[in-house]
């Protein structure tokens, strides 16, 4: 399996901050990596250094073999973003957001095939054609997904994606998550979100203080184990 | 860049107080423009009632000596271009009737700001008001948050990771807005072509307007958006392009404006006249037959004539006193006029190269020049009348020499047929492809204004931070 994500060594200090301590991870191809950590862990820094916004202090950090600071157009072109709060164009309805952020990548998808992909996210077709000014924050983010779908990346950053989701929004998402590494993508979700990681990805880090201090497949722990795991892993 | 262009105008014209607001500005443009030509109308229909009715006294002369006519002399009112109506410049402090007559050059008078209190404190309302400091305000209003709104969401993230560069954004978050400016201004142009009255000559004058217009519109926005993008938040981004506006707009050109008067002096009112009249009084004194260059005069004459005695030329003598009087009065003139001009141009020379620091000053001077209302379009009218003056005067000094009568004889006259014969005076504003070369200067400022912005954007949008 290839390496979609590799991330080697690095360190990002923010004046006498260490934001990342020689963090190294990789994600393969089919793989989706829950990132967990608690605010200020680190997570955010590390997607910033992986979308290119920021030059690690030492280190590496590549996408699909590109280095994303080095290369930083290059690699974002392979990456599908959705941040924790999506911010829509108010004015516009959630079918035109779409088409703006696809044309922005040169994308131009036929206005069926756009509500195809908003379908796909779970965004209930009566709002297609209504104003964003008008959503809630799940729908926001709902659309959000779409554009991250739409761009057809082979990876995927996710910053709290489920976050002002519902359960059953939050279960498609995983759901749709799982199916685009079935298909070959790579996922990176950095979450505090015990229960949504457990739930999608197949191996889970646990940050703090930009260390990675554990590793783990899904697959070896339940929620509850991986509860207390890492409540142990934050009161030490 | 269209797509981002399309989407701004998008979110743009679904927003219900930017709908409010054009209206505001395409109905109180519309309005200024209208009452504007309507005024214009008026005193242009003022004026050329009072130069016929000049001219119909001028025709209508009694039957009377040339020199006391000389003396009775004529007015020249200054036309207004119909593009006065949107630029005002400088004519309403500068006046609009000369009196033309013999030994004497008059100043210009009845400027509109001497009789009307409100036009002298506060300016009259001209598109020129709304299209430079009203528009400008709103296109700084509407992109100082362009981009510091996309950082402030954190979506500039996810434009950027559709592949948007910044560099992209921001040159096409400013066109969106100079696009608005450039509407405006072409409902201005426009309103201006079809309720005026116009010919190739307004419209090339137009063409220009346009030009300076969209330069400063794009420096403004341009500016606006790069504040925008560079500065930490929205307040930061609109008080800087504020402090700047009031900089070029307010304080620059009162600052810069003293110090030309400061550095190329123009001699005060009463020096000039002193030193008019003392030069004048080294010349021939027509009304003085002592005088002693009029005696050179007179042997010169007799000499020519091959006579001994003023009684038996031919000709008149008090004309050719009174024209070499006159000739003489007019060297001073232009000797001393001549300077005052001379320091004129160089003031506005001066003034136009503030230009550098501040690209408000090369619109507001391009904007006169092109609608004819400024300093050089002025000086010119005064030029033609004065030139005008000379031919009237020397026609009638040439009757009065050559036209039959004999020296001392004062009581000899000429009826009207012969005043009908002087042709009135006519002026038509210069054209602008004559004048060119007083604006260049200002073009190429506003043009190295908007050049030197795009290159900021572009060296420093690399640099900045979407975090």
């Amino acid at each position: 399996m290839k390496n979609l994500i590799s991330v080697q060594n690095i360190k990002k200090s923010f004046k006498n901050l260490k934001a990342v301590d020689n963090l190294s991870l990789e994600i393969k191809e089919g793989e989706i990596y829950g990132l967990l950590g608690s605010n200020g862990a680190g997570k955010s820094t590390t997607l910033n250094i992986l979308l290119g916004f920021l030059t690690p202090d030492s280190g590496t950090a590549l996408i699909n073999g590109v280095d994303s600071t080095g290369n930083a157009d290059e690699a974002r072109n392979q990456i599908g973003y959705i941040p924790e709060n999506v911010s829509l164009y108010p004015y516009l309805t959630g079918v035109e957001n779409l088409d703006y952020f696809c044309k922005l990548n040169d994308i131009s998808h036929s206005p069926e095939k756009l509500e195809e992909f908003l379908d796909k996210c779970g965004l209930n077709k009566e709002f297609h054609n209504m104003r964003t000014e008008t959503y809630s924050k799940g729908m926001r983010q709902k659309v959000g997904i779409a554009i991250a779908l739409a761009k057809e990346a082979s990876v995927y950053l996710l910053d709290e994606p489920a976050s002002g989701l519902d359960p059953l929004a939050s279960n498609e998402l995983s759901a749709l998550l799982r199916k685009l590494a079935s298909n070959g993508a790579g996922i990176l979700m950095a979450s505090h979100d015990i229960f949504r990681i457990r739930e999608t990805c197949n191996r889970i880090g646990i940050i703090k203080n930009g260390e990675l201090l554990k590793e783990m497949d899904t697959s070896d722990v339940s929620t509850n184990e991986l509860e207390n795991i890492y409540i142990e892993y934050m009161q030490n | 860049m269209i797509d981002i262009i399309i989407n701004e105008w998008k979110s743009l014209i679904r927003n219900q107080l930017f709908i409010y607001s054009t209206v505001f500005f395409v109905l109180s443009l519309s309005l200024v423009s209208w009452m504007g030509i309507l005024q214009q109308e008026n005193q242009q229909q003022s004026q050329s009632d009072a130069q016929k009715h000049v001219r119909k006294q001028w025709e209508n002369l009694e039957a009377m000596n040339p020199h006391r006519a000389a003396h009775y002399g004529s007015f020249a009112f200054k036309p207004l271009n119909i593009l006065n109506a949107m630029d005002g410049g400088i004519n309403d402090i500068t006046g609009n009737v000369l009196q033309l007559e013999g030994h004497v050059q008059n100043e210009i008078i009845y400027s509109e700001a001497s009789q009307a209190l409100s036009i002298s404190k506060f300016g009259k309302l001209k598109s020129s008001l709304i299209l430079q400091y009203v528009i400008p305000l709103f296109l700084i209003f509407l992109s100082y948050g362009s981009i510091s709104k996309e950082k402030e969401t954190q979506r500039i993230k996810l434009l950027v990771m559709q592949g948007a560069s910044i560099d992209k954004l921001v040159n096409a978050k400013s066109i969106s807005v100079w696009i608005y400016g450039l509407f405006l201004l072409i409902v201005t142009v426009t309103i201006q072509s079809i309720l005026g009255s116009t010919n190739s000559e307004i419209f090339k004058r137009l063409a220009y307007i346009l030009l300076s217009y969209g330069l400063y519109y794009f420096i403004i926005t341009s500016l606006s958006t790069f504040l925008s993008a560079t500065l930490k938040d929205k307040t930061s981004a609109l008080s800087s392009i504020l402090a700047i506006w009031i900089l070029w707009t307010i304080f620059l050109p009162k600052i810069w404006g003293n110090a030309v008067e400061k550095v190329h002096v123009l001699p005060d009112r009463k020096t000039f006249k002193e030193d008019m009249r003392a030069e004048r009084n080294q010349g021939i004194d027509g009304h003085n037959p002592y005088d002693k260059r009029r005696e050179e005069l007179k042997n010169k004459y007799l000499a020519k004539y091959q006579v001994d005695s003023l009684s038996l030329l031919p000709i008149n003598f008090d004309g050719i006193v009174m024209q070499a009087d006159e000739e003489y009065g007019n060297l001073v003139w232009d000797k001393h006029f001549g300077s005052n001009y001379l320091i004129m141009q160089k003031q506005k020379s001066l003034y136009q190269l503030s230009g550098l620091l501040n690209p408000f000053a090369s619109l507001q001077s391009a904007s006169m020049g092109f609608c004819g209302t400024d300093m050089i379009h002025h000086l010119d009218f005064l030029k033609k009348a004065e030139d005008y003056r000379r031919v009237l005067i020397k026609a009638l000094n040439d009757k009065h020499a050559y036209g039959g009568s004999k020296t001392g004889d004062w009581k000899w006259t000429v009826d009207s047929e012969f005043f009908k014969s002087v042709q009135g005076f006519t002026y038509e504003t210069p054209r602008i492809s004559n004048h060119l070369n007083h604006y260049l200067m200002d073009l190429l400022f506003l043009f190295c204004w908007a050049l030197l912005i795009k290159v900021l954007i572009r060296v420093n949008a690399v640099k900045i931070n979407v975090l």
